[in-house]
């Protein structure tokens, strides 16, 4: 039975607003490139994603019921020698509440922020991951603390094991957090055995790169990678990883690294967004050299 | 089926991308790729009702899509907007409604939508390649799309023409 549709509007009228929506659409386009991060439509942005944020925790909570579910259709799968494994890994698990489970991992994770904030002397405020990107071409994870807990946009966030983005928009009580493997994102960094600096970009793929490395550097896998603090966006000296390989690309000028990531986002649950950093706590592995440096985040 | 009606069908699916997309994506994500329910949504009523499709829709969630993430505003509503009249207009003129033309219009307007965000992002500044665009983002991407929009077509279908649709060609449209 084929439907005779009757028109919703007329012909005209339809091409005037395709021709009006793409002029418009392009028109954001330009503004949005030429505006800086002040600009109404970044603002616009921000405020979106303060208005999205009751969703996006439901939506953390969705990502955890689909990890549970996960490992039930693995439980379900798996042969019989794991089965059994699985029962006797149960057996002596099963005085165990899951609650105090949860919360012992909860406490382990915040123990290792703390110590990671005195090991850099950290000041800064810990904040819940409450959701992350829903699109693919972005990397960024929502903070349940925004400016009404001193959060500003340009901070830098830790997580348990070193730096894992920057603050890049905010709204009264949540931020977004841009992370290190956000193909936008640029950390300028430095190997801490041989000072040779460089730039830690994300990629599409998923990995960090160390970007722009001199080609004689002396670069091995193992090396520390840390923030050099070169153009203020990130605080200086703090832990981004360790180079897992060299990419060695012939015909380039530079060199290129791959860095282990601290920014899985799917792993991340709380994180500490620095305020400022004192970061005496990583010695030169040559020099021995212990000179603090205290570096304030740009306002 | 009434017009009024169909419109309340259409705005309430629209609500419940907009909900997927934020609640559901990020759960589902596979390698860093997340299916983009808002894309499909639209291309899907564009192709399930080729005369009805007015460009407000598209417009309206690629302007939100925009305002979720942290891309340039007005990429995705300019992309959503010329795909749904594209994949309309393609579904008119070429005169087939069969269910494997419908899927291979959505595939390739998917696909093209996802190309030509990864290309605006590039001519934005984005520092990757032409080929990571194509390999780690538009490609998988547009397969994960096309999953969702293959359902969201069956159930489109279903309640909007009654699994059938009108194939008649409308020249003054075209």
């Amino acid at each position: 039975m084929a439907l005779n549709f009757q028109q919703t509007g007329s012909v005209f009228v339809r091409r005037v607003l395709l021709i009006v929506f793409i002029i418009a659409s392009v028109a954001m386009m330009f503004v949005y490139a030429r505006e800086g991060e002040d600009g109404a439509l970044h603002k616009a942005q921000a405020a979106f994603s303060g208005v999205t944020a009751p969703l996006e925790y439901a939506g953390a909570v969705v990502s955890s019921a689909t990890e549970n579910a996960a490992d039930s259709v693995e439980n379900i799968t798996a042969n019989d020698e794991t089965l059994n494994g699985l029962r006797e890994y149960n057996a002596e698990l099963v005085e165990q509440y899951a609650q105090f489970e949860e919360y012992a991992k909860e406490n382990e994770r915040l123990r290792q922020l703390l110590e990671l904030k005195d090991t850099y002397s950290l000041e800064g405020v810990g904040a819940r991951v409450i959701g992350r990107s829903s699109q693919a071409w972005s990397q960024t994870i929502t903070l349940d603390k925004g400016e009404a807990d001193g959060v500003d946009t340009g901070l830098t966030v830790m997580g348990s094991f070193g730096v894992v983005g920057q603050v890049i928009s905010t709204t009264p009580h949540t931020s977004v957090v841009r992370l290190l493997t956000d193909p936008q994102s640029g950390a300028a960094a430095m190997v801490q055995s041989t000072r040779a600096e460089g730039i830690v970009r994300g990629s599409l793929e998923g990995l960090l790169y160390l970007e722009g490395l001199p080609i004689d550097a002396e670069i091995n896998p193992g090396d520390i990678v840390l923030t050099s603090g070169l153009g203020g966006s990130y605080a200086k000296g703090l832990l981004i990883g360790t180079i897992v390989t060299i990419d060695e690309r012939s015909g380039h000028a530079t060199r290129r690294a791959v860095v282990s990531t601290n920014s899985e986002a799917q792993a991340l649950e709380e994180v500490l967004v620095v305020f400022s950093a004192d970061s005496k706590a990583l010695p030169d592995e040559d020099t021995g050299d212990d000179d603090t440096t205290s570096t304030e985040e740009p306002s | 089926m009434t017009n009024e009606r169909r419109t309340l069908i259409v705005i309430m699916g629209a609500l419940l991308s907009v909900i997927l997309q934020i609640v559901l994506a990020p759960a589902i994500t596979v390698f860093s790729t997340q299916p983009n329910f808002m894309l499909a949504y639209v291309l899907t009523v564009s192709i399930v009702c080729p005369h009805q499709a007015d460009p407000v829709l598209p417009f309206v969630l690629g302007l939100l899509y925009d305002l979720m993430g942290t891309g340039p505003v007005g990429a995705m509503a300019l992309l959503f907007t010329l795909a749904s009249f594209g994949a309309s207009r393609v579904f008119i003129v070429v005169e087939n409604d069969t269910l494997f033309m419908s899927l291979a219009i959505l595939a390739g307007m998917l696909f093209g939508v996802e190309m030509c965000y990864g290309l605006i992002l590039m001519l934005m500044q984005l520092p990757v390649s032409l080929a990571d665009v194509f390999l780690y983002r538009a490609l998988p991407c547009a397969l994960y799309d096309c999953v969702v929009g293959l359902i969201i077509m069956v159930i489109m279908m279903h309640v909007l023409t009654g699994s059938k649709q009108d194939r008649e060609m409308h020249i003054s449209q075209l």
